[in-house]
Parts: C-alpha cells; structure tokens; sequence
C-alpha cells in the first residue's frame, strides 16, 4: 500500500527561555560562524556532541523516522512530555524540524486545532468561515458544506448569535463540527475525545471510523487511553524521550508501553543513616510501593490495590505518627491519610498502608510522607518519595473520554425498572 | 509509486516566497479584513463612526494647538485641510508599521496552532487600513468641496490620480517594509513595544505632518528629507491644496526605501518567522 508519510530522522532541538542564545552578542557570533565562514553552528554542535545538554537546550524529538501507509489509523503513545506534540506541532507545520525531512501526500490537518480562531464577538456563522479558513478550507468548501456543519453541531438556532454567549458545550461542539468537515486526506488526533459530553462524543468516534473506513484517509491518533489505541489504530509508535522505543502493530506496542511504566522507581532505600534523607529527629530507611497484581507484568490499574511500606530510624525518644498524603500531578493534594500516634523509643520503625483498590481514577500521582511529633509539629517531610501511574480500565463502556475526578470509587450504586 | 506532494525540510530559504500559496490562502485575507472590521464595530462605543470620529478628533485638536495657540505656518493652506491630509496619511502609514510589527506578538496563540502563510497578517492589517483610508478620504473630499464652493478654494484635479495612488502604494508600503524588519525584532526583544509606539511618535515629528517642509530650515531640511515618507506627504498636499515641495527625483527615493525595505523585510519574515516558535 502506498504512503501517505514519510519521516525520516526527524530531531527538535529546543532552546529554553530565549530563541537564539538570547543575547544579542551571541546571536550575531552565531551567524557569523555558520552562515558566513560556512562551520557548522557552534551552539548546535555542542548541544549534540554532549549527551547531558546544558541546561538550555532540550532535544524534543531524537532520530524519529517512521511512515504511515494510505488509510491506515496509526496510533502514537507516549507519556507526558515524550515528543508527541512536538511531532505534531512539526506535521501541522507550525514549528520547523532541526533536522530530517517529512515527506506527504495530500492535505494535512490536526483536530488539535479545533477553535482556532474563533473571535468571540463574531457570530457562530461567521467564526465557521474564519475557522475553516485558518485550517485551510477553500470559500467553496465552507459553503458547500456550511449546512452539514451547522447541523452536526446542532447550534442551527444561534447561528448568527456571537459566540461569546454560547454553553462551553455549545463552542465546543461547533469548533468541533468544522474540524469534522475538513476532509483531509491525513488527519491529526490528538485527544480530542477528552471533550464534549458522551453523546458528542460517540458522534467524533462515529466520524472518525467514518473517515477512515468508508472514505479511506489516513489518521494519526495521539492519545493517553490505551483502550482507544486499541480498539482504533492497526498500527503505532511509543515515543519515549523524543525517541522511537516501539513501533509496530498496536497489541505489541501497548504491551511495551505498559510494561515500560512499571520500570517507574517503585521503592527506594537508604543503607546507613548518614547518607539517608532525613534530620536530627528521622532518618529514612526505605519506602517502597507494591501493587497488588495478580500476574506481576500487568499493569497497575484503577482496580489495582496498593500497599506503601517504609521503614525508618528514630532517632529520639518521641511520640510520633506519620502521614501519608497522594498528590495530582498538578500537585493538589487529593488526600492525607494518618497513622495513629505511638511513644517510640530510638531504633528502626515500619509501618504500613494500604490504598484500596477501585479508589484512585487513572492518571499520575505523587506520594508524600510527612513525619509529625505529638500529632502537631511536623518533623519531615518526604516529598514525593514514590510516584504511581494508574491506567485506565472499563469494562462494557462505550465511552473512551477522560474519565473525570482524581478518584472513582466503586459505590453500591443501584438501577432498576420499577414495576408499576 | 506517485512523488510525494510536499515535504518539511529544517530550512526555510531567504527567497522562499510563496506566491502560490498566499494566493490559495486569499479567502483567509478576505476574512481577516472583515473580521477586523466586525469586530472593531461591535466593540466600540460609537460603533463604525469611530472611523471617522478619530481623525476629526485630532483635526480639531491641532487646528487649536498648531494653528491658534503656536501659530505654525500651514504654507496659506487652509489650517482644516492642511492639517486633515496630513492626519490621515500618516494614520496610513503608521497603522500600517504599527499592525505589521506586531504580527507575531498579537498571534501568538494562533501561529502555536495552526499553519498558514504568515505573511496574510501583514496585507489584512495593510488592507484594512487602506479601506479605512478610503473611508476618511471621502470625509477629505467633503471638506475640500467645501472649501471650494464656499471659499472659493483652487483645485488641480488632474494631478489627483496620480498623488493618490503614489500615496496608496508609498504610505502603507513603507509602514509594511518597516513593519516586516520591527516584527521579528519585536517577537525576539519584548522590550521593543514601547520603543516602537516612541518612535513613531518621534517619526512624525520628522515628517511634515504638521508643518509644510516649506518652512524647515534649510540646515534640518537634509534630515526631512532623508525621510522617505516627506515626499509622500508633500506630493499629495501639492496635488490636493496646491502647495508641496518635492521632485520626482526624492519620489523615485521613496519608492526605492520602499521596495528595499519590503524586499529585505519579507527575507527576514520568511526565514526567521517559522523559528520563532521554538522557545520553551
């Protein structure tokens, strides 16, 4: 079959903080040397030779070459800051590559852009035209398909009302619907699933069989829910630190990308006191996390039970209890557990806890533990000792959106017809 | 097997202008301006009057400061007219620099998400102030009708044509060359902002907005003159109210300032405006 891109050696040197070396002498000795005396630009040679990189250059993306054939859904995994949307970025030519080439067939365009452009005074018909435009639809296109996109976003009776006065759901929608009408032959999607509500979304899942079945495109789907991979790509690349760590059919790469998370550091330990973290009143000894899995190479899912265990060094006769807090990625704290409070005696102390299963949502989470004397005076603060990843897991839902909420218990939650 | 339809290289050349494109994006232009226009309109309190009510606003202002409080010469212009051609040739000219020089800072968030030639911003914002131009030309031609039938002011109109279209092409051309260099300066430097509304403000000092060049002394005259934009001015008040001072020699300067700048301001445009969005 034939290919619809090509990537070849792609690589994305990032500069933090300031384009160019930020100052102005610099720059100009840069242009100097490689656009003048024709060497090879000093910075960029530097920052490749050197495998730890000053701290102001970042390579996003690393050698990634790949190709994606005609009509095929290619699924791209990764976690957070693995190069995904810097790949991305540079397919829908917003960013330039450093190096390599990416060839293609036929119109790109990128769900990520949904909305683009949207101006919040004008009216829903007219941000349609501005919005198609920007994603680079032609006036005709719009028009012959204006009718289609109204009423798949279902807006019909506010279309000519500014759009600053629309629902989030009703923007959304609308933003939506003109990125579904785009009919590229290669098209970028990047977690747009995690908007809208369920109906709307089965309507985008629809659509996106719809385009790639029945009209033959070709579709990049980029997503965090495995399950969506699953069940959409025939084939996909685990990106991790801007490099390719797997590439092939999709049951094969999740499978690497699951099992790639569990190498996470899972438990550390500390062999003498010195070196050990801690202070005059506790030395930590160890802490480590152990999910509770029925075969050890699964992954650790929201049905997982979790036990921390640690061990430390008393190192006064106190009265002592410890807290155990479990923090968001974004860092809000989701909650704080305590030990009950005891009168210890110098020497080596354990404890235990345990994090039921069906409780934590899927996502990234930090554990802390908080060392407290006579349940009021904070003593230590282990910050962010351990750090788990939750997947995702469903079983007869039809719904592939971000479940919400940090936790998600399973409650007695009962439903049934009522005989009348 | 077919050849591939496109490809991204690292590189974008100095003299990658891609006329082609920029012409498939033309609809895109076309939205720009009206959005523009809308959104102006729905926003402000006087609505689309404010076109209008602007350069009056500042008409009446320097009829009173230049003309009645310090007593500058208007070359025995009639203040009102002397004072409004200028006002709304340099609103040309400097909404024009002013919008271009900010592309990338007022669409930041839009050039992060998707592509298009970004060239369309600097002729949506050139293109809006033409019309706007356009639209206080005609508040120009009532006043010089008025002159003429009340006060039996003397008209050339067969030099019209040609002042106005030295004037549509010189005043915003200059702006958007000028604008095109200060655009990528002003990405790279935040701190440029401020100095751009300063020199503007400075620039019009050295240009005869106010004042005819008539009554520069001839040891400042050379720095007026240097000026490109002076003969813009002056040709379009020798055309409208029948007194300026230039050569088609300092307009053929002009015209050359303008191409050179646009030239070497689209070389810049192109070949630095994709790598601005490499920063962290």
């Amino acid at each position: 079959m034939e290919r619809a891109i090509q990537v070849e050696n792609l690589s994305k040197l990032y500069s933090l903080g300031k384009v160019g070396t930020g100052s102005f002498r610099q720059d100009i000795k840069r242009w100097w040397v490689s656009q003048i005396l024709k060497k090879e630009d000093p910075f960029f040679t530097e920052a490749k030779s050197n495998q730890q990189l000053s701290t102001d250059f970042i390579w996003a993306l690393r050698d990634v070459s790949f190709d994606v054939k005609q009509g095929e859904v290619f699924g791209i995994i990764g976690r957070n800051g693995a190069g995904k949307s810097t790949l991305l970025k540079i397919l829908s030519k917003v960013i330039s590559p450093t190096e390599g080439i990416i060839k293609g067939r036929g119109r790109i365009n990128s769900l990520l852009e949904i909305g683009t452009g949207f101006h919040d005074e004008l009216s829903g018909r007219e941000n349609i035209y501005l919005n198609g435009h920007f994603l680079g639809m032609t006036y005709h296109e719009i028009k012959r398909k204006f009718d289609e996109i109204v009423d798949f976003s279902g807006v019909e009776r506010f279309i000519d009302t500014p759009v600053k006065r629309y629902s989030s759901g009703m923007y959304v929608r609308l933003a939506f619907a003109v990125a579904a009408h785009l009919e590229p032959d290669i098209l970028i999607i990047d977690e747009v699933l995690a908007v809208g509500d369920a109906e709307f979304q089965k309507k985008c899942l629809g659509k996106m069989h719809e385009v790639s079945t029945k009209q033959g495109r070709t579709i990049l789907f980029v997503s965090h829910n495995m399950q969506a991979i699953s069940n959409l790509c025939n084939r996909a690349m685990f990106l991790n630190r801007g490099q390719v760590a797997d590439i092939g059919p999709v049951e094969k790469v999740v499978n690497t990308y699951l099992s790639g998370i569990q190498k996470l550091k899972a438990s550390h330990s500390w062999n003498t006191k010195e070196v050990a973290p801690g202070n005059e009143f506790i030395r930590i000894k160890s802490v480590e996390l152990i999910p509770h899995l029925k075969n050890p190479t699964d992954p650790i899912d929201i049905r997982t039970p979790l036990t921390i265990k640690f061990q430390f060094w008393n190192l006064k006769n106190i009265n002592l209890c410890v807290g155990l807090q479990v923090c968001a990625q974004s860092g809000e704290c989701i909650f704080d557990v305590s030990s009950p409070a005891y009168d210890f005696s110098e020497g080596v102390i354990e404890g235990q806890c345990e994090i039921a299963g069906n409780f934590l949502n899927d996502g990234s989470y930090y554990i802390s533990l908080i060392f407290v004397k006579d349940t009021s005076v904070e003593l230590f603060n282990l910050e962010e000792c351990l750090s788990i990843d939750v997947e995702d897991f469903r079983e007869n839902i039809n719904w592939y959106g971000k479940w919400p909420g940090y936790v998600r218990p399973k409650f007695p939650f009962e439903l049934r017809q009522k005989v009348t | 097997m077919k050849t591939w339809d496109w490809s991204i290289v690292p590189e974008s050349s100095w003299f990658n202008w891609n006329l082609k494109e920029l012409w498939e994006y033309r609809h895109l232009l076309v939205r720009l301006i009206r959005r523009d226009f809308l959104v102006h309109h729905q926003q402000t309190l006087l609505g689309p009057m404010w076109i209008v009510y602007q350069p009056i606003i500042t008409l009446i202002t320097y009829v009173f400061i230049f003309e009645k409080a310090v007593g500058l010469s208007t070359d025995g212009v009639p203040s009102y007219l002397f004072y409004f051609s200028g006002i709304i040739v340099w609103n040309l000219f400097s909404e024009s620099f002013i919008g271009t020089a900010f592309t990338f800072t007022q669409n930041a968030q839009l050039f992060e998400k998707v592509y298009f030639p970004r060239m369309i911003i600097p002729f949506s914002v050139v293109a809006t102030h033409l019309i706007r131009f356009g639209i206080q030309l005609i508040l120009f031609a009532l006043l010089l009708a008025f002159f003429i039938f009340t006060k039996d002011f003397e008209v050339y109109p067969v030099r019209w044509l040609p002042a106005l279209l030295t004037t549509l092409i010189l005043a915003p051309g200059l702006g958007m060359g000028l604008g095109l260099i200060f655009s990528l300066l002003t990405a790279k430097y935040r701190d440029l902002v401020n100095v751009i509304h300063l020199g503007v403000r400075l620039l019009m000092f050295a240009t005869p907005v106010i004042y005819p060049l008539s009554i520069v002394s001839s040891d400042i005259q050379a720095i007026v003159l240097f000026n490109p934009l002076t003969p813009v001015f002056e040709f379009f008040r020798y055309a409208f109210l029948g007194n300026g001072m230039f050569s088609y020699l300092q307009l053929l300067y002009s015209l050359v300032s303008m191409i050179v700048l646009i030239v070497f301001g689209s070389m810049l445009f192109n070949k630095f405006g994709s790598k601005l969005q490499d920063v962290l």
